[in-house]
């Protein structure tokens, strides 16, 4: 066999396996829409079917009509929004100045944000509600966000972007050049820093949009629900009816997916690329 | 444009003290060269002058004001770093701009500005580049624009042809220097290569360990290095270097292998010395001192012939303006012109005039 033979059947090999691994990480993905397009008799069919024979669009009525579930939607939304503006803005000032700022005691400080990754939100999630309970934040979006200003992964991220391709040299010229700090921080550092900003600005919202510990204890309210919680509790209400809440969570997919598509060049990039840039 | 003055320039990093009381005169629109082994100091000079680093003790002196509390970008100074630092970000002609927007100039004229700057630089065809689409050449020339369309009292320029291959570095070398002769705005550059301190300066300052060891003027230190470290540094081939003693009155150097090598200006000395010889001031023939090297290796380069040959236990180099075929392991007589023998103090180093 020669080595171009060799060579295409291993790709061919390679291929396969792929495919293989994408149908079976689609499939629960796919049969979840179905679901949402199927009659309540059609979903409790063995085998489960993976096209509806006669789909219908009730159950996205009915999720639409019967629960807030627009609402909690742009809750999740705008609870997301919030925590992103505020991680990337933290995140980028912070790692920037940890980065090329290097004093001890801001070393320290930089241990000190690692040290809190280590922490299980767990640990503190009770204190913390009280917390928000005395400052009268619960059922906010204020004290949904207590927590979700500053991530430590991100603070991470950006130094080591920082660190990695942004060289002194670059500082110093626009500093000889009549540029203040902040002036150089705004027209040079973060045009140089998009791509791991875009990275973590699709991190820092996913996380908050599958936020579900934190919202289930501060929201309380049925109308302030996050899509997360509002999805649980649509659970417990309606166990029998699978279908609805297969149309429910079919409709909450396609914002995230959306923004996946739209930002996925930027979350491959900054997570891949942050190595030295000329 | 201005005089740049160094008053007794110390600075320490930590514990560690990096520059001791370091003094000397720029002249206004000179261009100085720092010259010296990595480590020695003289990057961190460049980054006092410039503002980059805090000075210890000392002053540093532009035109009539003391500047060490004054911020960089107030000095009035430009600075071309080894790497160029250009934005990647901006196009070329916003780098080289880009000072001129802080400086909150009209758009009208910083685009004049940077066209003329370009023009000089021959780089107005790559304008709306940027830095990432040009060669090493080419983000050179920008770099050195960025500096140049401000108009600075005084050009820092640090390794800045360092990155650049060879035969690129020599044209660029030409080029600078005739930009100097055009703007004529004092200078300072920094280099680890002695070549190109000689061949661009007006005034080399050579510097080891933190301590500045010779001002001059690059034939001056050729020709009347003040010590062994400047005598080896400067010259490319290096000068050889050999161990002699002499008694007073006599004319005769003796090498450790018993040779002798006349010169009949030493009679004043007395004890153990090192003389030192250039390599092109070595002959095959003619009249002066002789001497018998064993050749350890040869380089033809069709114009020249490099030696390396060994005598009294040293390696020495030979340059000669000649074709040469030997084999290695020969011993040949060579000769020398007495009063090129330079003899330094076998304790401190130090050129003895003799």
């Amino acid at each position: 066999m020669s080595a171009t033979d060799r060579a295409r059947r291993t790709n061919f090999l390679l291929d396969v396996t792929l495919f293989v691994i994408c149908i079976l990480l689609l499939t629960p993905l796919i049969l979840l829409i179905a679901n949402g397009f199927k009659t309540p008799q059609e979903m409790l069919v063995w085998p489960p079917t993976l096209f509806p024979k006669d789909p219908t669009l009730e159950n996205f009525h009915k999720v639409f009509t019967e629960t807030p579930l627009l609402r909690w939607m742009l809750n999740s939304f705008l609870f997301a929004i919030l925590s992103t503006v505020a991680i990337v803005a933290t995140s980028a000032l912070a790692g920037y100045i940890i980065g090329k700022f290097p004093f001890r005691t801001i070393n320290i400080i930089f241990i000190l944000f690692l040290a809190t990754a280590i922490i299980p939100f767990e640990v503190y999630m009770i204190p913390l509600y009280f917390q928000v309970k005395a400052l009268g934040l619960l059922n906010s979006v204020g004290g949904l966000l207590v927590g979700y200003l500053v991530m430590s992964f991100g603070i991470f991220l950006i130094r080591q972007n920082v660190i990695a391709s942004i060289p002194d040299e670059l500082l110093e010229a626009a500093r000889i050049d009549g540029a203040g700090e902040l002036w150089i921080f705004w027209y040079v550092v973060l045009p140089l820093l998009r791509g791991p900003l875009a990275a973590l600005a699709v991190l820092a919202f996913f996380q908050a949009w599958t936020a579900f510990a934190w919202p289930i204890i501060v929201m309380t309210r049925k109308k302030s629900f996050t899509i997360e919680v509002g999805l649980a509790n649509f659970q417990s209400a309606y166990t029998v009816d699978l279908s609805l809440l297969s149309a429910a969570s079919a409709a909450v997919m396609v914002p995230s997916v959306l923004a996946f598509v739209l930002l996925r060049r930027n979350f491959v990039e900054g997570i891949a690329a942050s190595g030295m840039k000329e | 444009m201005a005089t740049v003055e160094i008053k007794e320039l110390h600075k320490s990093f930590g514990d560690v003290e990096i520059l001791h009381g370091i003094s000397f005169t720029i002249p206004d629109g000179a261009f100085v060269a720092l010259v010296g082994p990595s480590g020695c100091g003289k990057s961190t000079i460049l980054r006092l002058i410039a503002g980059l680093e805090e000075i210890t003790s000392g002053e540093i002196h532009i035109g009539d004001n003391i500047i060490n509390d004054v911020e960089p970008k107030n000095r009035n100074i430009a600075m071309v770093f080894q790497n160029y630092a250009l934005y990647p970000h901006l196009t070329v002609a916003q780098n080289m701009g880009f000072s001129l927007k802080l400086l909150k100039k009209s758009k009208a004229e910083i685009e004049r500005a940077v066209q003329h700057t370009a023009e000089i630089l021959g780089v107005n065809k790559l304008l709306h580049r940027l830095p990432k689409q040009l060669s090493g050449g080419q983000r050179q020339r920008v770099a050195m624009g960025r500096a140049i369309v401000r108009k600075p009292q005084v050009f820092l320029f640090d390794e800045p042809l360092s990155n650049l291959d060879a035969k690129l570095r020599v044209q660029m070398r030409a080029e600078l220097k005739a930009l100097h002769r055009r703007l004529a705005t004092t200078t300072v550059y920094v280099t680890h290569d002695q070549i190109e301190a000689m061949t661009m300066a007006d005034i080399v300052v050579v510097m080891r360990d933190g301590n500045v060891e010779q001002v001059g003027r690059p034939l001056e230190l050729y020709d009347k290095p003040v010590n062994q470290f400047v005598a080896g540094f400067i010259g490319s081939p290096a000068m050889g270097f050999l161990p002699a003693t002499t008694k007073v009155g006599s004319s005769e150097m003796v090498l450790s292998d018993g040779q002798v090598l006349s010169k009949p200006t030493c009679a004043a000395l007395d004890g153990g010395y090192i003389i030192g010889l250039r390599p092109e001031h070595i002959q095959l023939g003619g009249n002066g001192a002789s001497f018998k090297a064993t050749i350890e290796a040869s380089e033809q380069t069709g114009s020249e012939t490099l030696l390396l040959a060994r005598l009294a236990d040293q390696e020495i180099t030979i340059l000669l303006r000649e074709r040469f075929d030997t084999p290695i392991g020969d011993v040949h007589t060579f000769v020398i012109d007495p009063t090129a023998v330079q003899v330094f103090d076998s304790k401190t180093g130090a050129r003895l005039e003799t």
